[in-house]
Formats: structure tokens, sequence, C-alpha cells
């Protein structure tokens, strides 16, 4: 019983730690914020200083600690899915935790590791390549809004997103489809066939799986009307039908657009099941001649678009900062409470604090919601077999994209019909029904007839005990 | 998963050619939709996750006994131990007599037996003992050895035995894993009734061990 325990402790305190985390973003884009525009430094804008804040904050820490914890996660994750332990031999002092100095070694190896460059290399393409296949990966979360704007006090509303761009997804799709250009180069640059193999095999699957990628949002875009994402989280807060308890998530409007998304997105980040690019197994694939950290610099590349794509699915389809079912309404009026209490003698501040304290938890609970994504993303990546290479091309352009298609016109059709989304919500919900009649359709699968003779097993069964009887 | 790579009109196959069904009874409906194919391996896998992440690992070494959700089956070794079964050969030692000398009396059998050929004696002479010889040095170099017990077969006086339950530890230099006598000698003394010394005062051959001529039976022709 004290395993459990521990584990849902070491869960409590990542929470508490992510709200202490998203504390100090909104805190310090206040004070940099504030900085910049009254010292007018850097073009004198607040924008400036909660940029800088956010960059810091968001994306290196945020972002690539979880990336990197991923990699340990990967690790011990798919060994619990498989009955197994993981590592757990890297100590400190004698103290495991969880093989989380794992981390720490394997990044000591990467970068004391011999960094060779093949002699039949494209020496500058071969060194550029690594950061033209990280650089535009780690751009894409910069739309990615982790909690609400709050106004601080200071005249200007702090939001923890990086940029927020009127093109929103467009800026996504844009970036996201250049880092094919980083994949290409480096099987090019490495002169080894079998890379340039899985480089172009990489190129024509990322290109394949784009069109879905796109299709899979327009129905999205359609709905929520806009292309920024803060919109489309902010579209999410309110219930469906008028008043139920159902809230307005992208999952519940548009379910198929969010296999599409999902599918075409894992495409995108060249895992298993579309490790193809890779093939551990025949081609190693782009970066077979890369070694010590230009090779992890592709590793973490993978894990940060994990997160990424976490992060994206979280503000699209599972409703941002917002809590379902109400709940947000509810933790709203106990957060007044609570703030009215504390600061009976200063009533000025009790909205930005109630406002503040939400926002926090907002933040937290998103991030939970790009935790729990990473999971499930580990999980389809250890549980379905990989694809033959055919069979990609043949579900990228052959299912997706038609299904894409009919499920924008599906989606146009329900928004002329009824500009209230009930519509649309009522034909998603069939649809997530049809998945979930589907599934319990083959719960139990009914039982083939076969030619062979049943007997043959139970004359086994019965000679067992005989012979041990016999011992 | 598609229809485009379903051949329906192969051409026979050769005689002996293992026939994989191909036609279009492979799987039934339900297996061919595909998609509620991976929502359930998804839940099986799942559910694997959560038992064993969340649920306490019984460390019992005896995986079969293991109780509990947890189904990690393995024993993480250096923490825990697999009992060995009785008669398991293991890391050698030198049997102690009871006064701590070891039992060995440097016949050179069990390096004569040895197919690794990884035991070196060295045999020293007692002045007066009973026991005229004993192994000044007694090596055995444990990288050449492949674990046979055939010396312990060989042994005429039980002096070497395979019966401590550890293994070879390994080590950075090659030096450091032939054992000698300081190593090998361990464990509990044995002593045996035929043992020589509890029988004779000195190393002289006893006064009757010629006095009974064996008896010549008469040859029946």
């Amino acid at each position: 019983m004290i395993r459990p325990l521990k584990t849902f402790a070491v869960m409590g305190g990542i929470v508490a730690l992510l709200f202490g985390f998203f504390s100090l973003v909104y805190y310090g884009g206040d004070f940099l914020g504030t900085l910049t525009q009254e010292h007018a430094w850097l073009g004198g804008t607040h924008l400036v200083g909660q940029a800088i804040v956010n960059v810091l904050l968001l994306q290196l820490i945020f972002v690539m600690i979880l990336a990197t914890l991923l990699t340990l996660a990967e690790r011990k994750w798919s060994a619990a899915m498989q009955n197994r332990i993981g590592p757990n031999r890297a100590k400190i002092l004698g103290f495991t935790l969880g093989g989380l100095f794992h981390v720490v070694a394997d990044a000591v190896k990467m970068l004391v590791k011999e960094d060779s460059i093949p002699a039949a290399a494209s020496k500058f393409l071969y060194v550029l390549a690594p950061a033209l296949n990280f650089a535009p990966i780690f751009c894409l979360f910069a739309i990615v809004p982790m909690g609400p704007p709050v106004l601080m006090g200071h005249g200007f509303a702090v939001t923890p997103q990086i940029a927020n761009p009127d093109v929103g997804l467009l800026y996504l799709f844009g970036i996201a489809s250049l880092a094919v250009y980083g994949v290409s180069i480096a099987g090019w640059a490495s002169g080894n066939k079998l890379a340039l193999l899985g480089s172009v095999r990489a190129a024509a699957q990322m290109i394949s799986y784009e069109v879905a990628l796109g299709l899979g949002l327009v129905g999205m875009m359609m709905a929520a009307g806009t292309l920024r994402l803060d919109q489309m989280v902010e579209l999410q807060s309110h219930p469906l039908f008028g008043q139920s308890w159902l809230p307005a998530w992208g999952i519940f409007l548009q379910p198929v657009g969010f296999l599409l998304f999902f599918v075409a997105a894992f495409a995108e980040t060249k895992r298993a099941p579309f490790d193809l690019p890779e093939g551990e197994s025949e081609i190693i694939g782009y970066f077979l001649e890369y070694s010590g950290m230009k090779f992890g610099t592709f590793m973490i590349g993978e894990f940060v678009e994990v997160v990424t794509l976490a992060g994206v699915l979280t503000a699209i389809f599972f409703g941002g900062y917002h809590l379902p079912f109400g709940w947000d309404q509810q933790l709203r009026d106990g957060i007044a409470t609570l703030v009215r209490a504390r600061f009976t003698h200063n009533p000025v501040v009790i909205e930005p604090s109630t406002a503040l304290t939400l926002a926090i938890v907002g933040a937290t609970v998103f991030s939970l919601k790009v935790i729990v994504l990473c999971w499930v993303q580990l999980v389809c990546r250890w549980t379905f077999p990989r694809f033959r290479y055919d069979q990609i091309q043949w579900l990228g352009w052959r299912l997706l994209l038609p299904i894409g298609l009919v499920n924008v016109f599906v989606t146009g059709v329900c928004l002329l019909v009824d500009t209230s989304l009930d519509t649309l919500a009522v034909v998603g919900l069939i649809e997530l029904l049809g998945c979930l009649g589907l599934v319990l359709w083959t719960v139990q699968p009914k039982v083939r007839a076969t030619t062979q003779t049943p007997s043959a097993p139970k004359n086994l069964s019965a000679a067992a005990p005989a012979v041990a009887a016999e011992h | 998963m598609s229809d485009h790579d379903r051949k329906t009109d192969d051409p026979p196959k050769p005689a002996g050619y293992y026939n994989v069904p191909q036609s279009d009874e492979v799987g039934t409906a339900q297996e061919r939709a595909y998609f509620p194919a991976l929502i359930k391996g998804f839940g099986v896998t799942a559910a694997q996750f959560f038992r064993n992440f969340f649920l306490g690992r019984d460390t019992n070494v005896d995986v079969l006994a293991r109780k509990g959700g947890n189904q990690i089956q393995t024993i993480s070794y250096p923490e825990e131990k697999p009992v060995y079964p009785p008669g398991y050969r293991s890391m050698h030692r030198l049997v102690p007599r009871e006064d701590g000398k070891p039992r060995c009396v440097a016949c050179y059998l069990c390096a004569t037996i040895c197919p690794a050929q990884c035991i070196y004696i060295e045999a020293g002479e007692y002045p007066d003992d009973p026991i005229e010889k004993f192994p000044l040095r007694f090596e055995i170099d444990e990288l050449r050895c492949v674990v046979c017990g055939l010396c312990v077969e060989a042994c005429p006086k039980d002096a070497i035995r395979m019966d401590t339950g550890t293994h070879c530890k390994p080590v950075y230099d090659r030096k450091d894993i032939v054992y000698g006598i300081d190593r090998l000698l361990k464990g509990t003394a044995v002593s045996h009734e035929s043992d020589v010394w509890f029988k004779r005062e000195s190393s002289d051959p006893p006064p009757d061990t010629h006095a009974h001529p064996i008896p010549v039976l008469p040859i029946v022709k």
C-alpha cells in the first residue's frame, strides 16, 4: 500500500510545483513588463518584457524540461506497459529518485561523446541540419496559450503566451512544414545512402500528412470562426446546448477532425507507428551518421514535438485552460469567497486577485492536460505496430484525405444550418457514439469456425495430470 | 487494412509452400474495421501501465509466488537475489579442516581433470604430519573456469566444493580474478570419520597394514 501513496504524493507535488511555476510566470511577466514599460527599455512596451519572461519560462523551462523528462518517461512508462522496471541504476548518494538521474547521465553522455563528421559528408550542411530540424519544432510552441490574460494592476494584461499572431494556426502549419528541410538536409549531407533513404522517406511522409494535418483543423477553424488559438480556447469555455454540463470542447464538436489531426500530427513527429523514416531495424534513419549532441538534438526535437502536439491539441480540442462541466464557475466562486475574506480591508485588489488565482489554476490545468496527452502519445507509440510504407501513403492519401474533405463539408453544412454550434455538437456526439458503438460491437468477437479437430487440446490437458501423477 | 494489396487470383502455390490464408475470409468484419482494434489495444496497454505504475511491486524472489496486481516479474538482482536450487554449482571454495588448514592434500587430481586447465597447484610437504602433502599454492583462474564441477567430482578428500552460492565478482584487472588459498579457503569446516588424522598418530604406516596377506584362492580347473 506504500507505493500508491508515494505515487500520488509525487503527483500532488508535481501539481504544486506547476502551480508555483505558473505563479512565477504571471508575476515575472508583470514585473519585467512593468520594467520595460516604465523605463522605456527595448522599445518601451510591456510586450517586450513579457516576451522575454515567456520565452525563458515557457519555452526554455516548461517545454524543454518536459521534453527532457519525456526521454525518461518514455523508458519508464514503456517499461510499466511491458511488465518491466525500466532504468533505475543511476544513483546519487544512493538515491535513484525513480531513475531521474538517467536524464543527467544521458545529457552528460551526449555532450562528452565524440562528435565525428564523416569524410563523405557535406560539412556545412551536415552541421546545419540538426539546427534546421530543431529550430522550427522549437518555435511551434510559441503560439500555444498556456493561460488566460490577466490585468495585474499595471495597466496591461499579462499573458503566458509567447506570440499571438492573427494567422494563428497558419503559423503552425507554415513552421511545421519547415522541419522537413532539416530532415532532408540531414539525410543528404551525411553522405550515406541509408541516411538519404531515410530522409527521402521522411520528406514523403511529412509532405503527405501535411494535407491531412491542415484538413483536420479546418473544421475547428470554421466552428470557431478564427485562426487565433486564444479565441479558440475562449470558445471552448461556453457550455453546449445553452446551459448543459457538456463544455463546447473541440473533441465534442469535431471528433473526426481531432482524429485526423492527431494521426497526421503523429505522423509528423515521425514516431512509431509512423517511424518509417527511422526504421531502426533496416535503415536506421536520416540521423544515421550523427553522434553526440547533434544526434541528441534530433532526439530531443522528437520529444519537443510531442509536447508541442500535446499543447496544440489541448488548446484546440481539450478546452485549453478551462475546466469542464461548469467546474470553472464553481472554482471562480470558491476562490472569490476566499479572496474576499483575505482582502476585506482592500476591496480594490479583490477582483484582480481572483482573476490571477483562477488564471494560475487554469495554466496548471493546461499543463496537466498537456502531460496527459503526452502520456496518450507514448501509449500509442508503444502499442501500435508499425505501418508498411505503402500503408502509410495509403492511409494518408486514400483514407485521411477523403475523410477530411467530407468532414469539412459536413461541418460547413452544420454551420450553415445553425450558427450556434448546437447542430455541429449533435453531429459530433453522434460520431463519438458511433466510434463507441464500433468498439462495443467488437468487444466479444465471434469465434471463427475452424476445420481443425477441437479434440487435440483436450487430450493434451487430460494427459498432463496423468504425467504429473507418474512423477 | 486495405483492399488494394489483397490479391484474389493468385497463382497456385508450389507444393510445400507454407500457405498463409490470404483470401477475403481473413479476419472478421470487426477485425477489419481496424479502428476498434486500435482502441482495444490502447486499453490493454493502458491497463497494464496503470497496474504496474500505481500498484506496489512484490519483491518476492520466488516470481511465481508474487502477489498483488502488479505484474512486473523482474528480479532486481543485487537487491533481490534468487534462491538457487540445491546442487547449484557456484563459486569454488577450499574446504577447511577443524584446525583451519585446507583439507587439500595436493594430489593434483582436480588440476588433472579440469578441462579448462584453470587450477594451478604447488605442493608442499609436512616433515612429520600424517598427511604428508599440502598445497603451497592453490590457484583457480575463475575467468577460465567453465563451472563444470569435475574438480569437485575428482577430489578424493572432499577438499573442494562449489557450494558458496555466490558468483565470481567482476574485477578491473585480470590478475585479481585468479583466486588463491587466501580467498578460496572459507566456509564451514568439514570432517569425516575416514579422515586420516583421526586414525593415525604419525605418518608411519600402521603396523598391521600388510599383516594379513591377500588370500590366494585355489584355481579351479
